[in-house]
């Protein structure tokens, strides 16, 4: 059986695509068989991050209304092999998800995946709570900011009573805290929450922090998830959230100002 | 008085004191009537009924005598003990002195006694009224929650106190017919007193609370001195003002 995880925020433009793209690429880069499912139906965005939107046939309305075979739909990714992707509509709207056609899709894709990532719509509507009812584990991505920190503990008290798990008084959904554009200059002045007041307010494991980078920009206007750029900072720190989603431990890295020193600052620091 | 007096060799002092102290308003002076009803109340809330304090006030009742002996009998056979009398007539006065209880004059005194308390007295709806029915703070209606209360969600506790043992988020709302205590930070909104309750309060560890409100009287996050902020406080209704005050 698979996993289902959501990636949803409450806010919009924090990096849940992004995020989800990533942790796809990640998890199927280490061997599990991987779906990321783009929920948000009007405003499809997971196939161009993903690099395949030319390849866009059917989508998941087109799933769910029975005009499409599941296998149709899915779309596999031209780079890693087990990673498929299953994009939303355009020209639809939310309403033409329904609960038992998700739970369908999401039932047929259990039987053959490891894990099924749920791309959340932001908001807190039918598209958001649609995305991860079914969910057995979600990743809150939250930016350093109180906006964003307090639409995301909205949506964790969402996910504590408007989901499956919770509704049936199963076993809680594990709710793990993604950090993403932390810009520890930023934070080290006082313009950015810092981790420890985004941890004491949201309380919940942290399971990455992604620094603010130019890769992730580079990333999803080439349609290559940034997983890909092992180089990169956001590349490592996408890495690193991905191993500890897999159950390793991994040191954080990137959450600390570093100031330059003099030879760095006179011969250039290392590439961002 | 004790200017010139060592203090040392002083066995005790006298001092006038304002103790809140429990009346049990008696509308029947039937033991029977009186014990079924206790039984009842014990069996709501049994964390009163710890060897409470009460006055026995007999104003209500006309009666000049009383079987004040066997109404003291039942109130210790629940866990309330019988201090003082208050009212009655002059051979209830002597009664209780025999049974080595107080007796205070009864409070109207100085008022024309009204006819109702000779007409009979409907047994429930003023007893509900009643002390014993809420004592400020205790109620069983209670209820404890543990986490964080977060945005967009409210936790109510209709009948007693509230306690949540984690943080109140900002944008969530604790609301409680009593007191409201929060282990954690306060950043949401807190009501307490909800039902008009005035001796209700608010505990948190820390404040940041978008919003107290005591009995309908509130503050605003802006209204609330900043040197408190962050700090942990309890909030009560004085007169007509909340006022804060940090906890040390």
């Amino acid at each position: 059986m698979a996993k289902i995880i959501v990636v949803t925020s409450g806010k919009g433009g924090v990096g849940k695509t992004t995020s989800a793209a990533a942790i796809a690429t990640g998890l199927a880069l280490r061997g599990n068989k991987t779906a990321v499912i783009d929920f948000d139906v009007g405003l499809r965005n997971l196939d161009l991050i993903m690099g395949c939107e030319r390849r866009v046939v059917y989508d998941l309305v087109n799933v769910i209304q029975g005009e499409a075979g599941l296998s149709q739909a899915l779309i596999r990714d031209k780079r890693v092999d087990n990673l498929h992707i299953l994009p939303a509509s355009q020209t639809r709207d939310k309403d033409a998800l329904t609960l038992e056609g998700v739970e369908k899709v999401l039932e047929t894709l259990a039987k053959d995946f490891d894990f099924i990532l749920c791309d959340s719509p932001a908001g807190i509507e039918r598209g958001a709570q649609l995305a991860m009812y079914f969910a057995d584990e979600a990743i809150v991505v939250t930016n350093p900011e109180v906006s964003s920190v307090r639409d995301s503990d909205r949506i964790l008290g969402l996910l504590a009573s408007k989901t499956r798990r919770a509704e049936r008084g199963e076993e809680p959904i594990k709710e793990h805290l993604l950090i993403t554009r932390y810009n520890a200059s930023r934070v080290d002045s006082g313009d950015m929450l810092n981790l420890e007041d985004i941890r004491e307010i949201l309380a919940i494991d942290l399971i990455g922090l992604i620094p603010e980078s130019e890769a992730v920009l580079r990333a999803s206007n080439q349609g290559i998830p940034v997983t890909h750029d092992a180089n990169s900072d956001a590349g490592q720190a996408y890495n690193d959230t991905v191993a500890r989603l897999l159950g390793e431990e991994v040191p954080l890295r990137f959450h600390e100002y570093q100031k330059k020193g003099l030879l760095s600052r006179m011969f250039g620091g290392g590439r961002r | 008085m004790s200017l010139n007096v060592d203090r040392d060799s002083l066995a005790f002092t006298f001092k006038g004191g304002m103790l809140p102290m429990m009346v049990m308003e008696l509308t029947s002076a039937d033991p029977e009537q009186i014990r079924d009803q206790l039984a009842g109340k014990l069996s709501q809330s049994p964390a009163f009924f710890q060897h409470t304090p009460v006055v026995l006030s007999v104003e209500r009742l006309d009666e000049p005598h009383l079987a004040l002996e066997r109404i003291c009998a039942v109130c210790r056979a629940h866990k309330l003990l019988p201090v003082a009398v208050r009212g009655g007539a002059d051979p209830v006065k002597q009664s209780a002195w025999a049974l080595g209880l107080g007796w205070f004059p009864p409070l109207d005194a100085g008022r024309p006694r009204s006819l109702e308390s000779v007409a009979p007295v409907e047994p429930d709806a003023s007893i509900e009224e009643g002390p014993l029915a809420s004592p400020p703070g205790v109620g069983s209606g209670g209820r404890i929650f543990r986490g964080t209360v977060r945005s967009g969600q409210q936790v109510t506790a209709p009948e007693g106190d509230l306690v949540v043992v984690g943080a109140v988020n900002a944008g969530a709302e604790v609301l409680a017919a009593g007191s409201v205590h929060v282990y954690g930070a306060l950043r949401g909104r807190a009501l307490a007193g909800i039902h008009g309750d005035p001796l209700a309060s608010i505990f948190c560890r820390e404040l940041h609370a978008e919003l107290l409100s005591v009995a309908g009287n509130y503050k605003r996050l802006e209204d609330v001195d900043p040197c408190l902020l962050g700090s942990a406080v309890q909030v009560r209704l004085d007169g007509d003002q909340l006022g804060i005050t940090a906890l040390s």
